[in-house]
């Protein structure tokens, strides 16, 4: 059986007015863990709690099969990272990265002068050893601070909005970086973010917290098309989000929104778990880039609807189209040689469908 | 050199900053050249000087070092912890501060005198009138300034750094020795400068608690007093003259090589 590297169970930490309540996970040693939410959700808190840096109020955790919660994080040996670095200004990059040896009396030892030169060689700061902080860039900062934390090879890295404060080249870098850590090093990793790309492109499971609390846990794919509350679907931008009921007909189940527009059939994938939908007030949940755009002109047909174009914004990689139809707002993203192609402008009407494999319905 | 032209607003700014200037410079220097030489260079060789010299050193440095072994806890757990009653303590400990240290001494002459005295007596530890009076009574009034001090070079420091120090294996002991003193280093020497400063210089708290006794509890400060009391003027101009100086050289010392000017 593979053994959880991390268990957290019921967790409840309570910082002044702020609580996390009851925060359960586990996570494998192959993981990439990724806890997102707005800001003051609480997950700083939950990475510090994980560290030991906090005291619990409740709840356990478990490393490795072994109880942590009482230890003090000295003695849990994780690796830890928070976003801006927090070079010890004092200290050479060399000094830097070899602190975590010298409290353990290991600044000397030989396995750690290689281990040090092999990680800056892999991170690209060789040159930069000798080096106080304040010389450094932002990228370079984060990458001496990375190879502190993982000098001594600890089980879990825990690494707090590592990429938020970084310029977009760098942190695709930096991003490059992480995975090569998780994969290569085998150190699992947990990474608190307000940014789901960085969940998308990183993560293998995601956590997501809303005012202290789980809102929604499992793969960031599954997440991102199907949130399981408003909240999550707001928060990961979901940029239509429709009000309707189900209703059923000729033995399947549809969306009904406004009288006039009928969703479906819907697949069982896409209705909310333990709930039965019929005729309860729901919210559909479609993706801009699931809502195909064409002229008026074109025959209705199933899933489709008609709408007048209200807004255009054209982006360097695709274009937002912004359409009022049915007393709702919709939003269709659209390739720039899709749109192109359609030669449409603001105030023409057109017709928008949606493949019903893309609805998602989620509780109001 | 000033490029910028200079409005009105930050005219009269400059206008009183060198009319301040103008006034020290004026005042140190009316100490300085009032004095004769001769009786400077005599004063120096006197023995009675070379004693108020040596023991001002001693008393106020070894003030300056119990100041330090009590401001940095003092600091350090103002700087990071609430608890209840935190606002009253943290005034409870300005108070040298505000108080004249005439009324410093008076509390310290009860608290040591009628209050604790004869327990203190017992143990061979007499503090009223007595050379450790004065230690006392210089550590009382440097060390709420050290305290501050340390409080503000505490706060500038980020939690965070030791919070990942903690992670790197470091145990709390470890943390503070490591990151915390070191961050800290800058307010750390400032504080411990005003303290020194300041014990240096004490008079008041000293005269009421140690009294002011020639060749035994005379420090700089009691020596010109004492003079100035017999109308020794020379002799009270020129150890003026010399803890004006020392002051200078301390302060100038501390910022250049500190590399921080001195804040309270």
């Amino acid at each position: 059986m593979n053994q959880d590297l991390l268990e957290a169970c019921a967790l409840t930490v309570n910082v002044g007015k702020f609580s996390l309540k009851n925060i359960g996970f586990s996570m494998g040693p192959d993981d990439y863990v990724v806890i997102l939410g707005p800001t003051g959700c609480g997950k700083t808190v939950l990475l510090e709690s994980i560290a030991g840096l906090r005291l619990l109020n409740g709840g356990a955790l478990f490393l490795s099969g072994k109880e942590i919660t009482h230890l003090p994080p000295e003695r849990r040996r994780l690796g830890f990272a928070y976003q801006d670095s927090l070079l010890y200004p004092f200290l050479t990059v060399q000094e830097n990265i070899l602190f975590g040896a010298r409290a353990r009396g290991l600044k000397e030892a030989p396995e750690m002068r290689r281990r040090m030169a092999y990680l800056a060689e892999t991170m690209n700061i060789t040159h930069l050893l000798g080096r106080y902080p304040r010389f450094l860039s932002g990228g370079e900062r984060q990458r001496v601070s990375l190879a502190r934390a993982i000098l001594t090879k600890p089980p879990l890295l825990l690494l707090d909005e590592p990429l938020s404060s970084l310029d977009r080249q760098t942190r695709h870098a930096t991003q490059e970086l992480l995975r090569e850590i998780h994969l290569a090093e085998g150190i699992g990793i947990i990474h608190v973010t307000h940014d789901f790309s960085e969940a998308l492109q990183l993560g293998s499971h995601m956590l997501m917290l809303h005012n202290g609390q789980v809102e929604q846990a499992g793969k960031p794919r599954d997440i991102f098309f199907h949130p399981a509350t408003e909240f999550a679907a707001k928060f990961l931008h979901g940029e239509n989000l429709i009000p309707g009921k189900v209703v059923g007909r000729e033995g399947k189940l549809w969306f009904e929104h406004g009288g006039d527009i009928l969703l479906g059939p819907l697949p069982e994938c896409c209705l909310p778990k333990g709930l039965s939908p019929a005729g309860n007030s729901l919210t559909m949940f479609i993706r801009a880039g699931s809502i195909r755009l064409s002229r008026a002109g074109e025959a209705p047909a199933a899933n489709s609807w008609s709408a007048l174009i209200s807004d255009v914004i054209i982006n360097s990689t695709h274009v937002d189209v912004y359409c009022h139809g049915n007393g709702s707002s919709w939003q269709s993203s659209l390739s720039l040689a899709e749109w192109q192609g359609l030669d449409l402008s603001r105030g023409e009407r057109v017709r928008l469908s949606v493949d019903p494999e893309y609805l998602h319905v989620i509780p109001q | 050199m000033l490029t910028t032209r200079i409005n009105i607003f930050q005219g009269v700014f400059w206008l009183i900053f060198i009319l301040i200037t103008i006034f020290l410079v004026v005042l140190v220097g009316g100490l300085l050249f009032y004095g004769k030489w001769a009786a400077f260079v005599s004063v120096i060789h006197h023995p009675e000087f070379h004693f108020a010299v040596v023991f001002t050193l001693w008393t106020s440095l070894l003030a300056t070092a119990l100041a330090a072994v009590v401001a940095v806890p003092c600091g350090f757990i103002l700087s990071r912890y609430s608890f209840p009653g935190k606002v009253l303590i943290d005034t409870l400990m300005d108070i040298p501060i505000v108080l004249p240290p005439l009324v410093s001494g008076i509390a310290l002459l009860i608290l040591f005198g009628p209050v604790l005295g004869d327990a203190l007596a017992r143990l061979g530890m007499d503090i009223v009138f007595s050379t450790r009076g004065v230690v006392v009574a210089q550590w009382f009034i440097a060390t709420p300034f050290a305290i501050r001090t340390f409080k503000q070079a505490f706060d500038s420091i980020d939690p965070r750094m030791e919070n990942v120090a903690r992670t790197l294996g470091y145990s709390p002991a470890g943390v503070f020795v490591r990151v915390t003193v070191p961050l800290a280093k800058g307010g750390i020497l400032g504080g411990l400068t005003m303290a020194w400063a300041r014990a240096l210089g004490e008079f008041g708290a000293t005269a009421m608690l140690a009294g002011i006794t020639r060749l035994k509890t005379e420090t700089l400060s009691v020596a010109i007093f004492l003079n100035m009391s017999i109308g020794d003027i020379q002799f009270a101009m020129a150890t003026a003259v010399i803890m004006l100086l020392v002051a200078l050289l301390l302060m100038i010392a501390f910022k250049v090589f500190a590399g921080t000017g001195v804040r309270l």
